[in-house]
């Protein structure tokens, strides 16, 4: 065997390694929620049992659908709403000058140092006065100025939008507005999609701010109905885990498809940033 | 005059229009309620009783009184210094690694990316059955070997390493993504001469891709310090999860900053007052970490 052949299987041996390592819980989360809660420790829970049918039927019996369905109402309000801003800022600090610019690109860099999870005294009192404190926007307002995003988007234009385009639009006479859609928009497509998949996670992932908000069983996310489920007379494992299984798919679906661009987005933002 | 007021509709009109929403939004949904606590943060208040106004004395209890928030303070800075320096350098010398690879680049770039995207009510959940004492994974792997089962989660000792491990597991992968768009847009013509000039891998990877990397590297250290100050989902989960839920974990040592915040506000005995100050020390402890790193940022862009 050749030195190059020996290196080649020890880095063959290292990256299964690490993968495996990786994979190991993910696995877990699986295959233990096919067992009854009881019973996930008699076993060798890495080896699946045949529970899972009856977990989903627990789950669908208490109110997982409903809180399925606002948690991605919330990640797909946030997300739309959140990239757009961060689009907007984006364009709009690449392609004017105007007086205030260079103070605008610190504020920005500020605001991503600024972390959310500190004002959220201030800001549960803020949404009880407007009395929205029992609904789901608070939880999407959070992701609206994404201070993370809007750095990312003024890099990501700078490199993406050639603005010899932007002005021979002008030329022609289309509106800012047109130029954004029809021009903008479809230049940075890579960048808009990574951060799309980024700011989905975060939402949906959202521990902190569902678990200060939420107080009443309809406005349930998928991670506080998760915990609910452990607080009734005894802790049903082996359903939180169907649930938390059921939770992972869309987020799995969208990484597997989005993997290819979500790199290329990022790609092209590392290069500035 | 037509000049003009075309100048005028793109110097001020048009950035204003893109601008606003986020000045606003930020505004209203970060700015103000960090101003709000500020306020909040001179008040004696349980959350519904009356307010009353005690000027600085939260302020003075926190600096002079509360072992507790140095405490809480040693233990996130414990965590965070020992998890994500790990976590920065397994995902660099990761995608330095995956991206040599021809075959199965994208299947492993995604297989690592998983745990960052799985929900974090998991991650503390299947921590808690790997590290559990008497019929964990992994206890019952070392008995397996022969070894003394080791509590995990029980003892002072081992908890916070338990957290980094968690933080290790979960990070690493997002910082490999980072990486490998970064190595991705490092010219192969570099490594192409350098091989020509007889340098070998470990040296290329020193000389070039290292150097080359440094703006990924200054923006992924400063988030994540940022990302460690505010430690609160990975400890929270981890010891809430189990029927005796305890605020910090064994002996409070895996109590961060953070979680000591929200326990104050939120917990059994809610002192909005106390926390609104607390979460305001914090934030001058972000923005003075991030002034200094946003400084070491630029100056080594001029370099």
């Amino acid at each position: 065997m050749s030195i190059k052949n020996i290196k080649k299987a020890v880095l063959a041996v290292i990256l299964a390694v690490i993968s495996f390592v990786s994979l190991i819980p993910f696995w877990l989360m699986f295959s233990m929620s096919t067992y009854k809660s009881e019973m996930i420790f008699q076993n060798n829970p890495l080896i699946p049992s045949n529970f899972f049918s009856e977990n989903l039927k627990t789950i669908f019996a208490s109110n997982f659908v409903q809180s399925y369905g606002n948690s991605l109402l919330v990640s797909l309000v946030s997300t739309v709403v959140g990239v757009l801003v961060c689009a907007m800022v984006g364009y709009g600090m690449n392609a004017y000058n105007f007086r205030l610019k260079k103070a605008l690109g610190n504020f920005v860099i500020m605001t991503m140092m600024v972390p959310s999870q500190i004002g959220i005294i201030g800001y549960m009192i803020e949404m009880r006065v407007v009395n929205l404190n029992n609904t789901l926007w608070p939880m999407m307002f959070t992701w609206f100025a994404s201070g993370f995003g809007a750095y990312w988007m003024i890099s990501f234009v700078k490199g993406a939008l050639p603005m010899e385009l932007v002005e021979s639009a002008r030329i022609d006479g289309a509106n800012e507005i047109q130029i954004f859609g029809k021009i903008v928009i479809p230049c940075i497509r890579p960048g808009l999609l990574t951060l799309c998949l980024l700011i989905f996670l975060w939402a949906w992932n959202n521990y902190m701010i569902p678990l200060v908000f939420i107080n009443k069983q309809d406005n349930y996310t998928i991670p506080i109905f998760v915990k609910s489920l452990a607080s009734a007379y005894r802790t049903d494992y082996g359903a939180q885990l169907a649930g938390l299984f059921l939770a992972t798919i869309p987020l799995l679906i969208l990484f597997i498809c989005g993997s290819k661009s979500f790199i290329k987005g990022l790609t092209a933002g590392a290069v500035k940033g | 005059m037509k000049t003009k007021s075309k100048n005028i509709k793109y110097t001020v009109f048009w950035p204003t229009v893109f601008l606003a929403p986020f000045c606003i939004f930020f505004f209203l949904f970060n700015f103000f309620p960090i101003l709000y606590s500020f306020y909040m943060s001179f008040l004696d208040w349980n959350g519904y009783s009356t307010k009353t106004f005690i000027g600085l004395d939260n302020y003075v209890s926190i600096f002079t009184k509360d072992t507790v928030f140095w405490k809480s303070m040693w233990n996130t800075v414990r965590i965070g210094i020992v998890g994500f320096p790990i976590s920065i350098i397994l995902g660099l010398l990761l995608a330095n690694l995956l991206s040599n690879l021809k075959k199965f680049r994208n299947t492993l770039q995604t297989v690592n990316f998983l745990p960052y995207i799985t929900t974090p009510v998991a991650i503390g959940m299947i921590f808690t059955f790997i590290f559990e004492q008497h019929v964990g994974i992994l206890n019952r792997l070392i008995e397996a070997c022969g070894g003394k089962a080791i509590n995990f989660l029980g003892s002072a000792k081992y908890a916070p390493f338990a957290i980094a491990f968690m933080i290790i597991w979960k990070c690493t992968g997002y910082y490999m993504a980072m990486y490998l768009a970064g190595i991705t847009s490092i010219s192969e013509d570099i490594y192409e001469a350098a091989r020509i000039d007889g340098a070998n891998g470990v040296q290329m990877f020193f000389q070039i891709t290292v150097p080359l990397l440094r703006s990924v590297t200054s923006f992924v250290v400063i988030t994540s310090a940022i990302y460690a100050l505010q430690l609160f989902d990975e400890p929270n989960l981890l010891f809430t999860n189990q029927s005796s839920s305890t605020v910090g974990g064994p002996s409070q040592s895996c109590l961060t900053m953070v979680w000591n915040f929200y326990n104050q506000a939120f917990g059994g005995n809610p002192r909005m007052g106390y926390a609104s100050a607390l979460s305001c020390v914090l934030f001058l402890i972000i923005v003075v970490v991030s002034l200094v790193g946003l400084k070491l940022m630029n100056r080594k862009e001029e370099d």
